[in-house]
């Protein structure tokens, strides 16, 4: 047995890699709207879930692919997959915008407290599942395949495959990106400012609301971006795998330390590493219980997760 | 002035409608009105396979009502399981009590049927069904839970097993056969089945997947360190196209083979063309355009659409019980009567009849391949 796990060792870990950077762009998420606000906004499990049929309607509809397509290739393969990205990015980052104004941003003014926002998280999140399940008439949605999942490469006896390599080096693009934007800008730094102590933030003339809504718009991004890379890899998506996924990057995001950015990258790969070698171990029924009782252990020992430092900063 | 007007108005429509009635044409009060339920999955995954038998059935229903213009009026009541036991159980209650349905053409998938079978016991509700095949539920042995009301028009899974085993690894030398079920009661019931007539060598494992899963790596790492050149899944179509897709692009070039759960118009629009060629799969159905092509032409002008799988199976569940309609037959307890004796002719022109348990007697495994991006029929499985 174990020696069937060395064998598929790095195919194994590619795929968990690939998988664990969609957990971290979820996590992000989760993590930097907590940074700042101190809420769990659960409705980002949807905001995802909208970002991957933003893409397939992309692939299916807009580019008009088929299950008896041809595979783009060269220029053309990079506008459709430019074009997706971007599009299931802006989708989810104004849906997540428009999520804050409508759902949380006047409870936030009323002060009301901890619970309230909450409620109103997990009911924006079941609007968004439901009316989607009505779109969808509850059946899963396949996406035709633009590209073709070619073998680039091997490495180690493993081979390497296009799809998954893509999405890493993707993903470590946009990280990069959100790194400087966080810490270079001053944009950046004004989140950075709220989310450390909102009070003097505000006395330095720092716009909460506006900081609010970037950040909402940043996690929505990136939320999106994971949204594409998930059509990319599964090829599918239905009304309920927000919830699927969103549990799983909530997790990683808890695991890592919640509301730090460096927490959200760190949680997110080990989770995608441990429920793949966990499924080939134990078989795929046991991957969630795997993974949630890693999660009771760690927390257990470090109670702010792994990475989590006092909840008040995020930065990396 | 406003009182008048509103007399002048009621006047007016009295005589409209008083009009109307003298013109009405002349009542058919002899026409009696029967009702049938059909019970599938008619939303969510599973949805396209109930939509297709629910057309067979109402396909079946449109010519009879044709025929017997004045006589009797069918009725069919539709019951939305979802392909889901847990769903089942909540629509079977409300059919069994609906005293007007003497007849159910259903449940279209085994553990729906199952789930509802308390229900329709209770009530004396006669089931026939186009696409029910697991085993357990006519068999004496297995406790025979559909008796008295159950019956079905398509082959068991105890001929599936076999033939599915048989055909996937048909013209493949030394093959070493890797087999994965979906935990349902379906997929696990097909492979025990399948376990027995497996000769000796050739099996490369078995693996048991919950057909929520979507990402197959851990699998996918089995049944390549094990070194299959067959892989077998009996599991729904919705999964099979998603472990399919995966297995391919792994690098996995041997054979692949599913059972009926797989058999769907949906199952192609669900993965490249490419990924999908040389599928094979089983099933105890025929196309109706394979059984006639003028069959299949006048379903598409009645229907407005193609027909789907097992509609020929519909056609016949729904047949049968029209043909105890016109026999006179219009409560529970005569229908199950009429429908237990019944002998007649499939579409196929087969004998159709059915034995003390409600199976249908003879019946033969077809098969067919996924080819170009389309389901095509190869004959039966020899």
């Amino acid at each position: 047995m174990f020696g069937n796990f060395l064998d598929q060792f790095w195919s194994l870990t590619f795929g968990g890699l690939s998988l664990g950077f969609i957990y971290i762009l979820i996590a992000l998420g989760y993590t930097m709207v907590y940074g700042v606000l101190r809420m769990i906004n659960f409705a980002n499990s949807e905001v995802f879930m909208v970002g991957t049929f933003a893409t397939i309607i992309i692939i299916r509809d807009v580019f008009k692919f088929t299950q008896t397509s041809e595979y783009a290739t060269g220029p053309r393969l990079w506008l459709i997959l430019g074009t997706a990205l971007i599009a299931s990015m802006l989708v989810s980052g104004i849906l997540s915008v428009v999520i804050e104004l409508v759902a949380y941003r006047r409870l936030r003014r009323m002060n009301s407290g901890i619970l309230a926002p909450l409620i109103s998280a997990i009911g924006v999140s079941m609007v968004l599942a439901e009316t989607m399940r009505i779109l969808t008439d509850s059946r899963p949605v396949a996406s035709p395949r633009a590209m073709e999942k070619s073998f680039i490469g091997k490495f180690f006896d493993a081979d390497i495959r296009l799809d998954n390599t893509i999405i890493i080096v993707a993903a470590i693009i946009l990280l990069a990106i959100l790194m400087a934007f966080v810490n270079k800008t001053r944009l950046g730094k004004a989140i950075r400012a709220v989310s450390m102590n909102g009070n003097a933030a505000k006395l330095m003339g720092i716009n909460i609301d506006g900081v609010v809504s970037i950040t909402f718009l940043v996690g929505g991004l990136m939320t999106g971006a994971a949204g594409f890379f998930y059509v990319l890899k599964y090829e599918n998506s239905s009304f309920s795998i927000g919830f699927e996924l969103g549990i799983a990057a909530f997790t990683a995001a808890i695991l890592g330390g919640i509301g730090n950015i460096k927490g959200a990258f760190y949680g997110g790969l080990v989770l995608g590493l441990l429920e793949t070698y966990a499924s080939f171990f134990l078989g795929t029924q046991w991957k969630a219980v795997t993974v949630f009782v890693i999660l009771v252990l760690v927390l257990y020992t470090r109670p702010n997760g792994l990475f989590g430092e006092a909840m008040t900063q995020s930065r990396a | 002035m406003k009182k008048r007007g509103l007399i002048s108005v009621a006047a007016a429509a009295a005589l409209a409608a008083a009009s109307l009635v003298a013109y009405a044409p002349a009542s058919n009060a002899a026409a009696k009105t029967i009702t049938l339920a059909f019970q599938g999955p008619l939303t969510g995954e599973e949805a396209q396979v109930g939509q297709d038998e629910l057309a067979g059935m109402l396909y079946a229903v449109k010519l009879f009502n044709a025929k017997n213009k004045g006589k009797y009026v069918v009725k069919v009541v539709r019951a939305d399981d979802q392909g889901d036991p847990a769903q089942a159980a909540k629509v079977a209650p409300g059919i069994a009590s609906n005293k007007k349905v003497i007849g159910l053409v259903g449940a279209a998938y085994s553990g729906a049927t199952i789930a509802s079978l308390p229900f329709y016991k209770q009530r004396n509700l006669a089931m026939v069904s186009p696409s029910a095949t697991r085993v357990s539920i006519t068999d004496p042995a297995a406790g025979a839970i559909g008796f008295p009301v159950f019956h079905r028009v398509v082959v068991t899974d105890k001929v599936q097993g076999p033939s599915l085993f048989k055909l996937a690894t048909k013209g493949v030398s030394s093959p070493k056969v890797f087999v994965v079920d979906d935990q349902s009661a379906y997929g696990v019931g097909l492979v025990d089945y399948m376990k027995p007539g497996i000769p000796a060598g050739q099996s490369a494992g078995f693996d048991s997947v919950s057909d929520k899963t979507t990402d197959w790596s851990a699998t996918i790492a089995k049944v390549k360190t094990a070194g299959a050149n067959v892989v077998i899944y009996t599991g729904y179509f919705p999964q099979a196209a998603v472990f399919f897709k995966q297995l391919r692009d792994s690098g996995y070039t041997g054979v692949l083979a599913g059972g009926d759960g797989v058999l769907s118009p949906s199952f192609v629009t669900l993965a490249p063309a490419s990924v999908l060629e040389g599928v094979r799969l089983t099933a105890g159905t025929v196309p109706l355009a394979d059984i006639s092509d003028k069959l299949e032409a006048d379903f598409q002008k009645k229907m407005g659409k193609a027909s789907g799988v097992y509609a020929a199976e519909s056609i016949d569940a729904a047949n049968i019980f029209l043909s105890c309609v016109s026999k006179g037959v219009s409560t529970r307890a005569a229908m199950l009567k009429c429908v237990k004796k019944f002998k007649g002719k499939s579409l196929t022109g087969a004998n159709l009849s059915f034995d003390k348990n409600g199976d249908v007697a003879g019946g033969v495994m077809n098969g067919f391949e996924v080819k170009a991006g389309k389901i095509v029929f190869t004959g039966p499985v020899k």
